[in-house]
């Protein structure tokens, strides 16, 4: 099977945005940055796959020079090959922009399954993989928990997550594409051997596509009032309890 | 005219559209028209009479027996039809799985902006929509761009479904029949199901109510539980709980126990050690009960009470009854 | 005739000595050069106290050592006595006739008694008294071997003491020549090797305890994988070992009932060495669920008399194993939050400056703070032992010391490097290097004794080569001359408080820092009430090795943690004062888990006992 992650760099979950001059964006010279977390998760899935019906694993990446450094994780932890579509333009691209991008650069590949994790950490639109799907052409699944390659490596059988803790069995032919949910499986992390061995696999540069149009436009950005303060409740423990409940319900929105 | 496209399942029509409503109505600002489209088998009638209570210009719905069952391809290629009838300025949806599933794979099919996971609207010129991004770190405020329809998903809980404007009669219902070949459809579904509860599995849970310590003997571990059957919650528990046997190993939460992240994390009488913290602090909310206002728990807690749990536990039981 | 006789027993004894050392030479040499050699004068120095004077032996053992120590003098006394009867016995020259060779002879007499006694305590001892750490069967072999040395030792008394008519003194003679010949054939295949071995052993064993070089990875160095990647010193330890069991009945791990014992490890070792197949993995000699086990609080190595480094083979393949991806899953899951977020817990770095906002510290600058303080991921992040800190930050500040910390810091990558996935370390350390050579800090201060190891030790090796101190042994300087307040005691009680004291295997052991908390704890009021294991040689709190967030799979036998909290609540005392955060998280969970009996328990950090107890109490009104 000749599997696809498409896998996205972002800043770390830890990192303490600071905004850049126009506001529109952060200051990316201050940021660490690191894989997506939920591409990381679709690529232990498709490594899995990989390891259970043979093939290999190409990485794909759309974004600036600095975006190497996820490329190279991925081919420590086990990825074949990437391909890197390389563009300062993309740094903070929309997600039509990125897609277009990725399609670009894989549509010659002929990739039996591509995988992708459902959204990303940073802008969080939770759309490439599914339009990724709609330029290639080919059918999709999104929030997968399970993966079952059926029909002689010819058809899947994946898990959708629905809300409340229902699922939903779909099957579909191959080529397709899938996003991922975090939590599918259990992380391997990069090995010695394993960090070693990716310095010597192929690197594919593509260039971005020519005159690829935005269909959004960052207006300003800014930090939320409602910082993450404990809130003490006071008062009598008759008081205080509905007091807690309300503010679950109304406020936190978690009852 | 604003289009706001209704999620339903066996003719059941999900909450959230009443909260997509809610939006639509503020974007409308009650002088543009909103036209709610609810698709599906013929069970989307049923759907389609609940929110024609809603204050809106009119319900369709966009009926096909290949839509019953909801599949990607088939709500694409129909709602496809049904905007390019309608031509609508602004497709609103609310940000369910369903929508995630196949909202851009119709905004990319019309190469039209969509715009996901809104908490706000600022009307003005231009409009734009606000949502939370680097882990809700910050917040931005997106303008679409290139013409439209716009389409937009609204966080689940931005709005609130009884602040919707109700029509002082309900809305005229009528049927459009939907364009699409059944054939083109590559999905083949399986009804969904809910996962058995064979063993214990803290990792799916949406709730948690964990115990420490401080419930001092395991007879009074009932009124935990109590609590947690209120609430719709499982019961967990620290290491010194599962060590005296008080509830078995697989409700532990902690470094040696599961690693946990439900939307809720109830710690009753738990100290915080940092064995346990690393087992639930991915928990979107922590709420802490302890009668050590020190405890290293309210370090992470959202919201924490300081006293006698024993005290604020009926109490919340009662709360929750109400 | 008797000389051509004795030319044939003598080429036979030699004859299967050399061969079996020769194997072994082979053995040891066909492989990396991985002796240490520096700094010679500690090395004579080291040699002198622990082979010459039998420190070691003697120390944790008194009796056997003692008598040991007997055996070995004598030994070396007897030495030219026995050259000498060599050399006349093989017809090359005769001096049992000289004078001096009389009086030598003579004078050999009250080291042959003590030598007899010696030998025949160590004989009843390890025959009849059978300690646990001598393993459960008696060792044919070493009976035979205490048996000759009884019979050299009577040999010789009886020619010194006899009058013995030609014919017996001639039998008494080939009998002592015979034992002697038959004695160098059977030492190379059993532990009395240790003979000829340990003093080269002992010179050439490192500096520092537990030391673990770093991989090279341009040389694609992955760590101990199979038999055939064992160096020389690990070759030359592995057929040194005595089987004394001083390593073994010292092991937290075997303490607790587990499946470790580091003296199984290095037999094995020589066994697997003998038997050829060096491709052998070594995950198959030692199986993996052993070399997980262990703490690396460095007790085996310590207690070793004969130089031998457990640590180096444990860890080393510990390396091979992660290097294949084949670290357990907790060890996984740490690993990514390392990576992830530069701490073993995977909490953000909002939460460090949280603390370093509300305790008011400063960002080090050199030109106006003396010193660093480095606040580990346990200072950074663990509410608890931030009280500790906080009490830390108060005893400087009263003195008038200036301190600032890092704007930021990673986990200093002691998890890493000794659990064995040194790619995760080194990337680490050079941030952490980067960030620290760029603060020019030039004396740091912790109270991590683990970061004290690595920013210390392992840090120098990449050239990083900087003053850092355990809170306590800096304290204890700092306060040499302040008198200790009331505190909150009662004013005229002179009663002292009882505690007992927990040494943190890295500060107590590695760094050898075990008397400036007592001296500290003695001033401040405290009656120490020592536990079982003390000092230099603590029993570990169970949480290095990674073995904090061992818990999750069944295992025989106890928690390290309870059995360590156990032997504290045995002192009687109902405090415990702990240095190092890790001490203090596994011992309180070990109280949490022992049940209400142990609810009256109270732990308290070095440092927050002192700054306790340095207030002058608060006059009331």
């Amino acid at each position: 099977m000749k599997i696809a992650v498409c896998i996205k760099q972002v800043t770390t979950r830890e990192w303490q945005p600071r905004l850049d001059d126009g506001k529109t964006w952060i200051r990316e010279q201050d940021a660490a940055f690191e894989m997506n977390e939920p591409d990381q998760y679709a690529l232990e899935e498709a490594l899995r796959l990989k390891e259970k019906h043979g093939g290999e694993v190409v990485v794909c990446s759309a974004g600036p020079s600095r975006v190497a450094q996820v490329i190279r994780e991925a081919l420590a932890r086990g990825a074949d090959r990437a391909i890197h579509v390389e563009d300062d333009g993309l740094a903070n691209a929309d997600a039509f922009v990125a897609s277009a991008a990725l399609a670009s650069a894989m549509k010659d590949e002929q990739f039996d399954l591509i995988l992708t994790g459902l959204q990303s950490d940073d802008q969080g639109f939770a759309q490439v993989g599914v339009i990724l799907a709609e330029k290639l052409g080919l059918p999709h699944a999104t929030i997968i928990m399970e993966v079952e390659v059926t029909a002689g490596s010819r058809g899947l059988r994946v898990k959708r997550e629905l809300e409340g803790g229902w699922f939903q069995w779909v099957s579909m032919p191959l080529p397709a594409v899938l996003t991922i949910q975090s939590g599918i499986n259990q992380l391997r992390y990069a090995t010695l051997k394993g960090i070693m061995a990716a310095k010597k696999k192929e690197v594919k540069k593509a260039p971005a596509p020519a005159g690829l149009a935005p269909k959004q436009k960052i207006l300003s950005l800014y930090v939320p009032e409602k910082s993450k303060k404990t809130q003490i409740i006071g008062g009598s423990p008759a008081e205080a309890a509905k007091e807690l409940v309300k503010k679950l319900r109304d406020e936190a929105r978690v009852l | 005219m604003i289009l706001v496209i209704a999620e339903q399942r066996d003719g059941k029509l999900n909450r959230a559209t009443w909260e997509t409503i809610v939006g639509a109505q503020q974007l409308a600002g009650g002088s543009t028209p909103i036209t709610v489209v609810v698709p599906g088998g013929k069970e989307a009638s049923g759907a389609a009479n609940d929110i024609a209570a809603a204050r809106v210009k009119e319900i369709v719905t966009l009926e096909h027996d290949s839509l019953r069952g909801y599949t990607p391809d088939g709500f694409t290629a129909a709602l496809q039809g049904a905007i390019g009838e309608l031509a609508p300025a602004f497709v609103l949806l609310p940000h369910t799985y369903q929508t995630r599933d196949f909202a851009p794979k119709l905004a990319a099919r019309l190469d039209r902006a969509l715009i996901t996971d809104v908490t706000g609207i600022k009307t003005g010129s231009p409009t734009s929509f606000s949502r939370p991004m680097f882990q809700g770190k910050l917040t931005a405020d997106v303008a679409p761009q290139g013409p439209g329809p716009h389409f937009v998903t609204f966080q689940i809980g931005a709005y609130r479904a009884d602040q919707a404007q109700r029509g002082s009669s309900p809305a005229p219902v009528r049927a459009m029949a939907a364009k699409l070949d059944p054939g083109a459809i590559r999905q083949t579904i399986e009804p969904p199901f809910q996962q058995a509860k064979q063993a214990v599995d803290l990792s799916q849970a949406e709730r948690i109510v964990s115990v420490g310590r401080g419930i001092k003997e395991q007879t009074n571990i009932a009124i935990a539980e109590q609590l947690a059957k209120a609430m719709g919650a499982e019961i967990a528990a620290s290491r010194p709980i599962c060590d005296s046997g008080w509830l078995p190993m697989e409700r532990q939460v902690g470094s040696s126990g599961q690693t946990v992240a439900p939307k809720l994390y109830l710690a009753l009488g738990i100290s915080g050690a940092i064995q346990h913290l690393v087992g639930m602090k991915g928990s979107h909310t922590v709420v802490a009960i302890n009668k050590d206002p020190d405890a290293p728990i309210f370090e992470i807690a959202d919201y924490g009470i300081v006293g006698d749990l024993f005290e604020i536990v009926p109490a919340m039981i009662e709360a929750l009854k109400s | 005739m008797s000389v051509l006789a004795f030319w044939l027993l003598f080429l036979t004894g030699v004859g299967a000595f050399v061969a079996q050392v020769q194997r072994r030479v082979r053995i040891i040499a066909s492989t990396t050069n991985t002796f240490s050699l520096d700094d010679l004068g500690f090395r004579v120095n080291r040699f002198i106290v622990d082979v010459l004077l039998q420190r070691k032996t003697i120390v944790e053992r008194p009796a056997a050592g003692i008598a040991h120590a007997f055996v070995f003098w004598g030994f070396i006394a007897f030495g030219g006595y026995t050259l000498t009867e060599f050399l006349h016995g093989l017809g090359i020259v005769d001096l049992t006739d000289m004078a001096w060779f009389q009086a030598y002879r003579l004078g050999l007499a009250p080291f042959a008694v003590v030598v007899l006694g010696g030998i025949l305590f160590l004989l009843i001892r390890r025959a009849f008294l059978r300690p646990v750490a001598l393993g459960k069967t008696v060792s044919a072999e070493s009976i035979v071997i205490a048996l000759f040395i009884a019979a050299l030792m009577i040999t010789y008394l009886t020619g010194l003491a006899f009058e013995l008519s030609p014919t017996l003194a001639q039998i008494n003679w080939w009998i002592h020549m015979s034992v002697i010949l038959a004695f160098m054939a059977l030492i190379p295949a059993s532990k009395h090797f240790h003979l000829v071995l340990s003093p080269i052993t002992v010179f050439l064993k490192g500096k520092e305890l537990g030391a673990l070089p770093n991989l090279d990875f341009e040389k694609e160095e992955v760590g101990l994988e199979t038999l055939k990647d064992l160096g020389s010193k690990i070759r030359l330890d592995a057929f040194t070992c005595v089987e004394c069991g001083r390593c073994q009945v010292n092991c937290p791990a075997w303490g607790a009932g587990k499946e470790l014992n580091p003296k199984a490890i290095i037999l094995q070792t020589q066994d697997a060495l003998l038997a050829d197949g060096q491709s052998k993995k070594l995950v198959d000699v030692y199986t993996d669920k052993v070399l997980w086990q262990c703490t690396t609080c460095g007790a085996c190595e310590n207690q070793c008399p004969v130089g031998i480094e457990h640590l180096p083979l444990l860890i080393g393949s510990r390396r091979g194993l992660v290097s294949n991806g084949d670290a357990p899953d907790y060890l996984g899951a740490m690993y990514n939050q390392l990576e992830r977020r530069g701490n073993i817990w995977g909490l953000g770095y909002d939460q460090r400056q949280k603390f370093v906002t509300s305790a008011g510290l400063e960002t080090f600058d050199p030109s106006k703070h003396e010193y660093l303080v480095w606040l580990g991921c346990a200072g950074s992040f663990e509410a608890d032992y931030q009280k500790s800190l906080r009490a830390l930050f108060e005893i400087l500040r009263k003195q008038g010391v200036t301190f600032g910390v890092l704007a930021k810091e990673k986990c200093t990558g002691d998890p890493a490097k000794r659990t064995g996935n040194e790619y995760m370390f080194q990337e680490l350390a050079n941030q952490n290097i980067e960030d620290l050579k760029a603060s020019k800090a030039i004396r740091i201060l912790t109270s991590c004794p683990h970061c004290v190891k690595t920013i210390g030790a392992d840090y120098k090796r990449f050239g990083y080569d900087v003053e850092i101190m355990h809170s306590a042994e800096y304290v204890a300087g700092l306060l040499r001359d302040v008198e200790p307040g009331t505190g909150n005691r009662e004013p005229g009680t002179g009663n002292r408080e009882p505690v007992t004291y927990h040494d943190p295997c890295y500060l107590g052991r590695y760094a050898g820092k075990h008397e400036e908390p007592r001296t500290l704890l003695a001033r401040f009021g405290a009656d120490i009430k020592e536990p079982v294991r003390n000092r230099d040689n603590p029993f570990c709190c169970g949480a290095g090795g990674g073995l904090l967030f061992a818990d999750k799979e069944e295992e025989p036998g106890s928690r390290i943690s309870d059995v360590r909290f156990g032997q504290l609540q045995e002192t009687g005392a109902k405090t415990v004062v702990t240095a190092c955060p890790f001490c203090s998280i596994m011992l309180k969970g070990a109280q949490a888990s022992a049940g209400p009996a142990a609810a009256e328990m109270q732990f308290v950090d070095l440092m927050t006992y002192v700054n306790g107890r340095l207030q002058p109490r608060a006059t009331g009104g």
